[in-house]
């Protein structure tokens, strides 16, 4: 039987590829050029390209500084992640009563926007004293369910036999934590790292609400503020974009492999 | 797992090259940041301006303002030091009334030394 070839599909592929990185192009071409995206007829190609409005765009704004907070506030998201979907992911593999329960409850949490639960959760960050502070901004962010999940399957994949057999030479739940699921996790903790760099790096309405002073603003916060103090900035405010845009993409280029393993085995064994 | 795997993984090797690539950069920043800005001011006949007025004039949010200004000496140099911007524009009087174009100013990083080129008057002196 004769095989169909396969330039039509890489067709569509490049096609729908390029698409995809047409908005990307624009914005790296309007950041070096500080063109008005709305000039007609639009250059495709960049005229008089230079990297002075990333300079601007560095010294305009105190972007070392919401760039710091982006970072801080970013670890401290991840480690939280880590530790807490770990943990809850692990305990999700253990039979106890109400173990069905929980975890329909955290399903139906997923149902919830965040939207929703802002006023309780501003009540509780206020209550806990951490408003305007890292902790009060990467609190939501400690732990997430769909990670929780993720943890859930790919532990749930590891036999049982190993996890009797290391328990039966001593270990602790931690220990085996430790020493036997994660070292077999390592696609679900990239996949649990990139997500919640993902989100946490782009969070913009809670570090809104629970930020009270220019210094504690991050990068997606920096940008509103870029926009309200600024004008006839076109080209730095791209080039802003684009440096939010780069650890982000850094990091995913990095990691792709692991991130889409981790989600498509998260897919399969749960 | 031998030196060379580690560093050649790329969760080591990406952030290691970005950090000495910017080590370098402030390096680089650091022997090149008295804030020196220098040049001439020449007639259209290519002639040095002395006792020209040169003015820097400094990006406000969305206009520009008078900084600094200064005085070209006998061969038509002039110096700012110690300028603490990335971004201005330079003008050059004299004092018949003419005056050269306004010269754009961008710098890579804030109070680079940097040499720009003569400031042309715009009237031919006699």
């Amino acid at each position: 039987m004769r095989r169909a070839p396969s330039w039509p599909r890489h067709a569509i592929m490049v096609v729908v590829s390029f698409l995809m990185l047409v908005p990307f192009y624009w914005v790296l071409k309007t950041s070096l050029t500080g063109e008005n995206i709305y000039a007609f007829p639009p250059h495709i190609v960049p005229i008089d390209p230079h990297l002075f409005h990333y300079v601007d765009v560095w010294y305009l704004i105190p972007f070392p500084r919401y760039l710091l907070n982006s970072v801080i506030v970013t670890t401290m998201a991840i480690c939280g992640n880590l530790l807490f979907n770990t943990a809850a992911g692990y305990a999700l593999t253990k039979q106890f009563p109400g173990r069905r329960w929980v975890v329909l409850l955290f399903l139906s949490c997923m149902l919830i926007p965040f939207q929703a639960t802002i006023i309780p959760a501003y009540l509780i960050t206020s209550w806990l004293g951490v408003l305007n502070s890292y902790l009060g901004i990467a609190l939501p962010l400690l732990s997430t369910i769909i990670c929780i999940f993720i943890f859930k399957a790919s532990f749930e994949a590891v036999p049982r036999s190993l996890i009797d057999a290391a328990r039966v030479d001593g270990l602790s739940e931690w220990r085996i934590i430790v020493r036997i699921m994660l070292p077999l996790s390592k696609s679900a903790i990239a996949t649990n790292v990139i997500l919640t760099f993902i989100w946490s790096w782009n969070a913009f309405l809670w570090p809104l609400i629970v930020i009270r002073t220019p210094e504690m603003q991050t990068l997606p916060l920096g940008l509103a503020r870029f926009l309200s103090v600024m004008e006839d900035t076109t080209g730095a405010l791209f080039a802003f974009v684009v440096m939010v845009l780069i650890p982000g993409l850094t990091i995913f280029l990095m990691a792709q492999k692991e991130f889409i393993r981790g989600l498509t085995s998260g897919a399969t064994k749960g | 797992m031998s030196w060379r795997r580690i560093f050649g993984h790329r969760f080591v090797a990406v952030p290691l090259a970005v950090a000495f690539l910017v080590a370098g950069w402030n390096i680089y920043i650091a022997f090149n940041n008295g804030g020196i800005i220098e040049g001439e001011v020449r007639d259209r006949a290519g002639a040095p301006v002395p006792g020209a007025t040169v003015i820097f004039f400094e990006r406000n949010f969305i206009y520009y303002q008078e900084l600094r200004r200064t005085t070209t000496d006998a061969s038509g140099a002039f110096r700012f030091d110690g300028m603490q911007v990335h971004v201005g524009q330079l003008e050059a009087r004299t004092e018949d009334g003419s005056h050269s174009e306004r010269r754009q100013l961008r710098l890579w990083f804030r109070a680079q030394d940097t040499e720009v080129a003569p400031l042309i008057v715009a009237t031919p002196r006699g």
